[in-house]
């Protein structure tokens, strides 16, 4: 009853092809071996993230906790008087606790309904064509350096505040807290409409099948069951808030004083990060307020890791909860809108209306995001496009920069990121792979994870504090391209594993299996199987990274950039230039240099802006490739 | 049976967690046949056959008694190396899972990792495979394309050819045609027939004409335990327990 | 394919990582030592001092374009500090050494080449053009919130300064406050060109800087007993404007090799012509 039709081929031929002389016990050891050496490998690059969070809080606080020996913890956190270099010197922390509390709050009062907006109008209402306009934009303001927004804010939008509101200083609160809001936006905007996005269709069309709007639909299914997303996002965007530097230096004019009254958005403030970033580069070595500064540090490191735990939380919870009972928020949903249409004829019109009303509300909030956008780029562009020439871009500076290009800074930051990815990327990649492919859930693999959710809370101004006091002093590398390259590597380090992390997990598990069942060890299937599909999206989390890293100014202020440079460093032990660290000097230090300001704005505008463009080409292409 | 037997079980015992997935199997699969796997959804069949090849392992939260024989050695033992005894017993499995690659690199994968780097050979590898697989006419044309690109039976037998070209002793079919479409379907139960010439064959399927079709025999399992096992013939013609003959007949409730 | 290039990817991340190591080690050992002899040397510090350094680089490697100087900012502290430790060759300092440094590190040489003198400046439409040294401590401890106190119109004072950290700061305070403490209010920056492009934009501002940021603002003249003395060369140099200050550059023992032939070029008198074009005073000739 076998259908007897011979097998095409005779399969007996290749055995003898193989692996000479090698026996199965043996061959199979020493894979064995090799696969335990990569894991044990592996695991002691995964550590990594936790040794360097205990590195950085063993030097923030070997430099932090004399000042609390020497005022006392209670005196440090609400003195009310930061005055360093007094006839009675002061180191009251409380007006900048103070001041980051205020200018973060009001920036969340203005960048939260906007985010919302756009992220509800991108999400929902936008036809395909705007979306890939809005979307892109948004990432697009991510993507600018903060050191631009300063520079944004300090030429135009103090001005504007001095003369709108008829005030005889423009350096203020609500210029801080809007360059920030504007700031946050792109966070909280990507996180809400991820949320919003992911909420399954079934709702949407049961409500609609109800009869609702789809203003109801939005306001009474869409939102609420995004809610833990939207609210994950919120902070997420106030931690990115607290942890500016340059930008918020800046505008807010950092007078350490408590607004009084304490709603007088015109006061001038000072942020626990406007503080270290104005006040570290010259405070004497070692001094109390050496100390009084990396004591500023931790309470700026203890705040935004606070908030970043409140965000995993959150999210945590929402993951918890989101999964179960689809009906019971459709229910509540059909109840209420059932109960607006039992309500008498008349006001049967105002469903309508009212969805108008929102959505003109809600498409005017992207308007203004794009607009900002708009704005900040037309400034950049029309001002700086002129002082592009050749020379601009190859010569050296002259004149303090007045004068001659910015090749060796653009030089400078190709050599800081270069050396950032060169740290981090082998360093971000092995993690990640150990974590997804090696490890469940243990308490080490607990503790990596909150390692890496640590570093990716810290402020970019707090890698720079470390990269100073260990790099650049304990390890005595000096202000060197190589402190600055760590100290940026581990800055971008975090994003690295997180991105490595997502990319490996969507690579499904019968892959592995598939290969598992050809006999091969873990580490072949992760080096063939698992990493070379995985690689574009390793790559999105790698370019993203060499955005952020060209375009910080915090981390590398105090380890690594100069102001001049004739040549290109030659050694990993000099320092260098670099562009965000130019602009940054020409625009608060060197008077007449506007023309030159603008045109190293555009440079780094641009160049950032075509590593996040590469990204999103990247990504749409690896996208349309997984469709295929 | 007197059969050679190739792979045995002795009072195999499974526990996923707290959950006992298999009880006291003892089972002998015989060589260079086809035996089939049936029963209801959550009976065991999967889980026996991921036995086999040690795929468990891979799961944290399992744990075996009992004695696991190939060619009569413990797969268990501690000299036993468990990439060995996957590259001997191969396994298809429910849905296609073809790797991010080219036709020809996914057959050769297997071979390559196993210490084959000679390109003539391993061309040679990969053309018996997907030979042996009944791919050959379909995919010599278009090899270094990614195999994403090939229809789900066509990338099942790839599957297929990809465990052919370690030289495999047994293959494993955890429901290889769950999801294909019946066309496709009977091109795999074709191949499977002939693949019992060369190699033995163990399949779970949920598919009681496709076990009477291609299996030489059958095991019937239901809660975790072997049921009944014996010539396919003799389980669907005259089963011994009435719950094989309820379930074989459609009456389960 | 994949496969392969991504082993190499690999042996690369090692490698790199390997390298990474050796080279922070060998940045460790071998960069103070190297930098003496090198034709390369580093100037950091005070950014006041900073105009100086960077224009007679310019000028010097003109001349020797073998030479490789790199000036950097970053504060008198870390001038000090960079050059005590020998992570810098050369220093810059807008204040002396605070006995402290002068104990941490005793082989420092100071070069004193140039004088700076503090300006108050007003925004250009401010009326009011002199300022009694008991006027401008008036402003800077608060006492004075609006202009018409001081002789101009009503206007209120934005006082803006240097951060607390400062040289320039330190200097003021000691002289104008007598040590008082600033007004709370007092804006800080970290930069005379910040003060300068604050006070430039900002119509009810005072600033004080150096000698050299006076572009778009207006420089108050001192009322000394009576007579406004203008911040001019001249009354600085004959030192009836009473604002000023030493600058210095710093060496770590005597200097010698590209380290002497720089600061030998700024005392010379090309290199104190450089100082004048800068608007500092010159110390020579």
């Amino acid at each position: 009853m076998k259908k007897e039709q011979a097998a095409p081929v005779p399969f007996q031929s290749f055995g003898r092809l193989r692996r000479p002389g090698i026996g199965l016990i043996s061959a199979g050891a020493k894979r064995q071996l090799v696969d335990r050496i990569v894991g044990k490998l592996l695991l002691f690059v995964a550590l990594f993230a936790i040794v360097t969070v205990f590195f950085i809080i063993v030097f923030l606080l070997r430099d932090g906790y004399q000042i609390v020996l020497e005022t006392g913890i209670w005196n440090f956190l609400v003195g009310q008087d930061w005055n360093p270099a007094g006839r009675d010197p002061a180191y009251g922390a409380f007006p900048l606790i103070v001041g980051t509390v205020l200018v973060t709050a009001l920036a969340m009062a203005i960048a939260v309904p906007l985010s919302i907006g756009t992220a509800v109008f991108t999400a929902e209402i936008a036809g395909p064509r705007t979306r890939s306009v809005v979307k892109p934009a948004v990432e697009l303001l991510a993507g600018i350096p903060s050191v631009v927004y300063g520079f944004f804010g300090l030429i135009l939008l103090a001005d504007w505040i001095r003369i709108a509101f008829d005030q005889p200083s423009g350096s203020s609160w609500l210029a801080g807290s809007i360059l920030l809001a504007v700031m946050a936006i792109p966070t909280i905007t990507s996180v809400a409409e991820d949320a919003v996005s992911s909420v399954p269709r079934e709702f949407r069309e049961g409500s609609l099948a109800l009869g609702a709007t789809h203003w109801q639909t939005i306001k009474n299914v869409v939102v609420p069951r995004a809610l833990s997303g939207i609210g994950a996002a919120i902070i997420l965007g106030m931690g990115r808030a607290i942890g500016e530097t340059m930008a918020v230096l800046m505008v807010t004019g950092n007078a350490a004083v408590i607004p009084d009254p304490i709603t007088d958005i015109f006061s001038p403030v000072r942020t626990l990060t406007g503080t270290l970033g104005i006040e570290m580069g010259e405070v004497a070595f070692g001094s109390t307020h050496y100390h009084a500064l990396f004591g500023v540090a931790v309470i700026l490191l203890v705040i935004t890791l606070a908030v970043n735990g409140a965000a995993r939380v959150i999210v945590n919870r929402m993951q918890a909860t989101a999964r179960p009972k689809p009906h019971r928020a459709l229910t509540a949903a059909a109840s209420r809108i059932t109960h607006a249409a039992s309500a008498p004829f008349g006001r049967l019109a105002h469903p309508r209306t009212s969805q108008r009303c929102a959505f003109l509300l809600i498409s005017l909030s992207a308007a203004i995001v794009l607009a900002a956008l708009g704005v900040i780029l037309f400034e950049i562009v029309v001002n700086g496009a002129g002082a592009i020439t050749w020379e601009f871009l190859t010569g050296s500076p002259r004149d303090l920069g007045r004068a001659g290009g910015i090749f060796p800074a653009i030089a400078g930051t190709f050599w800081l990121v270069t050396g950032a990815l060169a740290v981090a990327l082998p360093l971000g990649i092995a993690t990640a792979v150990y974590l997804i492919e090696y490890t469940a859930d243990t308490p080490l693999t607990r503790g990596i994870r909150a390692a890496v959710d640590l570093l990716n809370g810290t402020p970019s101004i707090v890698f720079g504090l470390f990269g100073f006091a260990f790099l650049v002093l304990f390890l005595n590398f000096g202000v060197s391209l190589i402190a600055g390259q760590i100290t940026l590597g581990l800055m971008i380090l975090p994003t690295i594993i997180r991105t490595t992390e997502e990319s490996l997990r969507s690579i499904p598990g019968s892959l592995r299996e598939g290969s598992y069942a050809l006999g091969a060890t873990k580490w072949q299937t992760i080096r063939r199987v698992v990493l070379p599909p995985a690689l574009p999206g390793i790559l999105t989390g790698a370019i993203l990274s060499i955005g952020r890293a060209a375009g910080e100014t915090a981390p590398i202020m105090f380890t690594a950039a100069v102001f001049s440079s004739r040549y290109l460093p030659s050694s990993l032990a000099e320092p260098v230039m670099a562009l965000p660290y130019h602009l940054f000097v020409l625009t608060t230090s060197i008077p007449g240099a506007s023309t030159q300001s603008y045109g190293t704005a555009f440079v780094l505008l641009l160049l950032v802006l075509a590593i996040y463009l590469a990204a999103i080409l990247v990504r749409r292409r690896y996208n349309r490739e997984k469709v295929m | 049976m007197d059969e050679s037997t190739i792979l045995e079980t002795r009072d195999l015992n499974l526990w996923y967690g707290q959950n006992h997935a298999l009880i006291d199997i003892s089972i002998r699969i015989p060589k260079n046949r086809v035996t089939a796997l049936i029963g209801p959804s959550g009976c065991g069949k999967s889980t026996l056959l991921r036995c086999f090849n040690r795929m468990n392992d891979l799961i944290d939260s399992s744990r075996i008694t009992g004695e696991i024989l190939f060619n009569g050695n413990g797969i268990h033992d501690s000299l036993a190396d468990v990439y060995a005894i996957r590259e001997k017993i191969g396994m298809v499995f429910q849905k296609p899972n073809p790797f991010q690659k080219s036709i020809y690199e996914n057959v050769a994968y297997g071979p390559r990792i196993h210490g084959v780097r000679e390109k003539k050979a391993l061309d040679r590898i990969v053309e018996e495979s997907l030979k042996g697989a009944a791919l050959w006419d379909e995919a010599k044309d278009r090899l270094h394309e990614p195999a994403l690109a090939l229809s789900g039976g066509q990338q099942q037998r790839l599957c297929i050819a990809r465990s052919l070209a370690v030289e495999p002793e047994v293959i494993l079919m955890d429901e290889p045609c769950s999801a294909l479409d019946p066309i496709a379907t009977a091109k795999i139960e074709d191949l499977i027939i002939r693949l019992a010439r060369n190699y033995t064959v163990v399949i779970v399927t949920h598919n009681m004409q496709q076990a009477a079709r291609a299996s030489d025999y059958t095991g019937f399992m239901y809660m975790g335990k072997l049921v009944e096992f014996d010539m396919t013939t003799k389980i669907f013609e005259d089963p011994g327990e009435e719950l094989t003959e309820n379930y074989i007949t459609g009456r389960f409730g | 394919m994949t496969g392969k290039s991504l082993s190499g990817a690999t042996t690369v991340a090692v490698a790199g990582i390997l390298v990474a190591f050796l080279v922070a080690a060998g940045c460790v050992g071998g960069q103070p030592s190297d930098s003496s002899v090198s034709q390369q040397i580093t100037v950091t510090g005070s950014t006041t001092v900073l105009p100086i350094a960077e224009k007679a680089r310019e000028a010097f490697e003109d001349e020797y374009p073998s030479a490789g100087i790199m000036v950097s900012g970053g504060g008198s502290s870390v001038g000090i500090k960079a050059v005590g430790e020998g992570t810098a060759d050369i220093g810059m300092t807008s204040r002396d050494l605070k006995p402290e440094e002068v104990a941490g590190y005793p082989g420092i040489v100071r070069h004193h080449v140039a004088d700076d003198a503090i300006l108050l400046i007003v925004h250009p439409e401010n009326t009011v053009d002199r300022l009694t040294l008991d006027g401008a401590r008036g402003i800077y401890n608060g006492t004075y919130t609006n202009w018409n106190q001081v002789g101009g119109s009503d206007r209120q004072i934005v006082v803006v300064g240097r951060d607390s950290a400062s040289g320039t700061r330190e200097f003021f305070s000691e002289y104008v406050l007598e040590k008082e403490d600033f007004t709370k209010t007092q804006e800080e920056f970290n930069s005379n060109g910040g003060i300068q492009q604050k006070v430039s934009r900002t119509p009810g501002a005072i600033g004080y800087v150096g000698l050299g940021y006076t572009e778009g603002v207006k420089a108050l003249s001192l009322d000394i007993d009576g007579t406004a003395v203008e911040p001019t060369l001249e009354n600085i140099t004959g030192k009836n404007y009473p604002i000023s200050r030493p600058l210095f550059m710093l060496t770590n023992g005597e200097p010698d090799g590209l380290a002497r032939q720089y600061l030998d070029f700024i005392m010379s008198t090309e290199g104190q012509q450089i100082v004048a074009s800068v608007d500092y005073i010159p110390v020579q000739g």
